[in-house]
């Protein structure tokens, strides 16, 4: 994919985040699962986070996202090009290896390795230090490098580390 | 101190069998027992009269204290000594220690833990460092992550004022140690990596208010350059801060200040150097991006430029130049110049002359081959074309030093008014370098590369070295099997101090390099050591343990904190993780 191509395509995810209420714009760009009782509120979808543990043996009301590209070679391939384009290197590493920010490539998650667990890690940000790219992005553009993060594969034994000699 | 009271000493030193002869023979009641600034002085020698440990009792130094400060981060910069209190600042989050120096175990007076947001760490590029605190007019100043500067009653602890310097949003942070001339506070800001427009600002030391604020590019106006009094050495010209930047790079250009400063009193200048133009390629900035990677020499009082030099036009290779600037008063071919010495992540080890900014001796002090030397009639490095690099070359392959420097700028050198000799750590790492367009994007990260690193020449990864910088010539060299990231401590008792990445400290004989003691300090040393004189009256030495700034990133097996995060080891320091991980420890040792 070219420089002119990003951007284009850039354009084109803010469009769709632009639409006026950004849960129509979860709705039919991320096919969530929610009650029919949330859909009918004005109020974003709220995520039911999988790696949360629950209080009682009630979890709280709340849908999930699922990825539309999910995998989907092409798409990833795409979102490797939009890592180094929205500079996520820059924090993430070479091939999201870990810098100032942390491994995306070890199969570990801070906050969740679900679709939609990864999905607002980008889009809102994450304290400590994840910028919110939903606004930049758009709700396309945020699938396409959650494709290519879920299509990285982590190093065997990557728990260990030893020395021999 | 009379004489009276020193032969009561002598005997109480005597009685206790602590070793203080020699302290007592070392000491005149001249010398300075405390560590006031960051630098120990204005002319950021790191140098210290006490005489206590000298090359011959070096070897029974031994830890009397230690203190986990509870923060991972790299512990860079250095405590303050003032009177019998002990302060210490931490990475972000910040907190600041005032340690009780009379009494047994050292117990807190007062901590202050402001409120700084988690956001900097996104926007740190390089770990949550903090390179130290101020203290000046009974305050201790320093530097908040998220871009405020506070000023906090040294002896109560309460803030006197918090200012707002930096925009975290628009990719600034604040990791230097302030400045302080007269009633002025100066700091910058770090973000080379995120594409700001650097600065230096001027504070009003009483309230904290804004009284200057100085771009380090730009229209002349914003980088307050008149031209009757702005004399670069070798450049003229109207709007060299703009002139020099193709496609009005310079909005987004960089150059931020994150090192160390210094201050002539007699010259009225204060000394800094900036960091890198933004972004890593090249081709997108044409020009050689003045005042990018250059020393500025201004007027503290109003912040206006009076000269200013360029180490690295155009750069093709993040050679930050925030390394300290010491000044010293040396002899060179025969002539007595007022110098100011710099050793810079390009590789070279610069003798200016301080008042005009003219290049007396340019010689390179670790393994170099992007240029082959400096052009003393110019100031310019001649450059080795084979090594430039931009998004039309592709991957330039082994380029010596690596863009963590020859010698990293947070790693200040110290220099001897005894032995005439400069000491400094050293990097002896290479990189390839691989650019791309990068696009600029506000509060992220503006860099575009891929720089994998690999050993340098000679088999080892780093040293500590004694220099001479009027001729430019290393002394005596102690190699060592990682890159060295401390800083250096010379005392009047002809020691150096050091720490290594792997946690050692040592103290070595000023004059040969001989190592006289060496302790393993729980983590890799990337912070400063100090010397003060105690409330006892015996010599001391402390230094942070602490591993961490870039370290924390290139070798993130190092780190144990975050489950989510476990990385493979890195070369060429694959080894390390094998003999540190990250912890902030204060450690005090003495004879």
């Amino acid at each position: 994919m070219t420089q002119a191509t990003v951007a284009c395509r850039a354009r084109s995810w803010r469009l769709c985040l632009a639409s006026p209420i950004l849960a129509g714009a979860l709705l039919s760009c991320g096919q969530p699962h929610t009650s029919e009782s949330q859909a009918a509120s004005a109020a974003p979808p709220a995520v039911a986070y999988e790696s949360h543990v629950v209080a009682g043996d009630t979890p709280p009301l709340g849908g999930s996202l699922r990825n539309p590209h999910d995998g989907d070679a092409a798409v990833a391939r795409g979102g490797a090009m939009l890592f180094n384009a929205m500079n996520c290197d820059g924090c993430h590493g070479t091939d999201g290896t870990g810098w100032v920010g942390p491994n995306l490539g070890d199969g570990r998650w801070r906050y969740g390795g679900a679709d939609a667990e990864v999905f607002n890690s980008i889009y809102y940000g994450r304290p400590r230090g994840m910028p919110a790219f939903g606004g930049t992005l758009g709700v396309e553009g945020v699938w396409t490098l959650v494709t290519y993060l879920r299509s990285l594969t982590p190093p065997p034994n990557m728990p260990t580390e030893s020395w021999q000699n | 101190m009379g004489v009276v009271r020193i032969a009561v000493l002598m005997s109480m030193a005597a009685a206790l069998g602590c070793g203080s002869d020699a302290y007592a023979a070392g000491q005149s009641a001249t010398a300075d027992g405390d560590w006031t600034m960051p630098s120990k002085d204005y002319a950021a020698t790191r140098y210290s009269t006490l005489a206590g440990i000298t090359a011959q009792n070096a070897n029974s130094l031994h830890p009397v204290w230690t203190f986990s400060t509870g923060v991972l981060g790299g512990h860079e910069g250095q405590p303050l000594v003032v009177g019998d209190t002990m302060y210490v600042v931490t990475p972000w989050p910040n907190v600041l220690y005032a340690f009780d120096l009379t009494r047994e175990g050292y117990p807190l007076r007062w901590k202050y833990r402001p409120e700084v947001s988690a956001n900097a760490l996104g926007v740190a590029c390089c770990d949550s460092v903090n390179r130290g605190a101020f203290y000046a007019d009974g305050k201790i100043i320093y530097n908040l992550l998220d871009g405020h500067t506070v000023a906090v009653d040294a002896r109560t602890g309460r803030e006197i004022w918090k200012t707002q310097i930096a925009d975290l949003g628009n990719g600034e942070t604040a990791t230097m140690a302030p400045l302080v001339v007269r009633d002025r506070v100066i700091v910058g800001a770090a973000g080379g990596e995120f594409g700001i427009y650097g600065w230096l600002k001027g504070l009003e030391l009483s309230t904290g208010r804004t009284a200057w604020t100085a771009r380090n590019m730009g229209p002349d106006e914003e980088m307050r350059v008149r031209a009757d009094t702005f004399k670069p050495p070798y450049e003229h010209g109207a709007n060299l801060g703009t002139q020099s930047w193709g496609n009005e790079s310079w909005r987004t250009g960089g150059a931020p200040v994150w090192g160390w400063m210094s201050y002539d009193p007699q010259l009225d200048l204060i000394y800094y150097g900036t960091g890198n133009p933004a972004p890593y390629n090249a081709e997108q900035r044409p020009g050689d991006n003045k005042w990018s990677t250059s020393v500025l020499a201004r007027r503290p009082g109003d912040g206006s430029l009076v000269w200013a030099y360029q180490f690295t036009p155009h750069d093709n290779w993040d050679y930050d130049a925030t390394g300290a600037m010491v000044l010293a008063d040396l002899t060179v071919g025969g002539q007595a110049v007022k110098a100011l010495v710099h050793f810079d992540k390009n590789g070279f080890a610069y003798t200016l002359d301080r008042a005009t900014g003219r290049v007396l001796v340019a010689q390179p002090f670790t393994p170099v081959n992007w240029a082959q030397s400096v052009d003393l009639s110019n100031g310019r490095p001649v450059l080795n074309p084979a090594k430039e690099t931009g998004a039309s070359r592709g991957n330039i392959k082994g380029i010596c030093p690596s863009l963590e420097g020859g010698v990293s700028p947070a790693s200040p050198p110290a220099y001897s008014p005894r032995t005439h000799l400069f000491y400094t750590s050293t990097n002896n790492l290479c990189m390839d370098y691989a650019v791309r367009h990068a696009k600029h994007l506000k509060g992220v990260p503006f860099v575009g590369v891929v720089s994998p690193y690999s050993a340098g020449p000679g088999g080892y990864l780093g040293s500590f070295m004694a220099w001479d910088a009027a001729k430019g010539s290393k002394v005596w060299e102690n190699k060592e099997p990682f890159p060295n990231w401390s800083g250096a401590l010379v005392t009047a008792g002809d020691v150096v101090f050091y720490g290594t990445l792997d946690g050692w400290f040592k103290s070595a004989d000023a004059r040969s390099g001989r190592v006289l003691s060496k302790f393993k300090v729980g983590s890799g040393v990337v912070g400063n050591p100090i010397t003060y004189r105690g409330p006892d009256g015996r010599q001391y030495v402390a230094v942070y343990a602490g591993l961490g700034g870039d370290w924390a990133l290139i070798a993130g097996d190092t780190r144990s904190d975050d489950p989510a995060d476990v990385r493979a080891p890195a070369d060429p320091v694959n080894e390390i993780a094998r003999h540190t991980s990250q912890g902030g420890i204060v450690w005090i040792f003495a004879l």
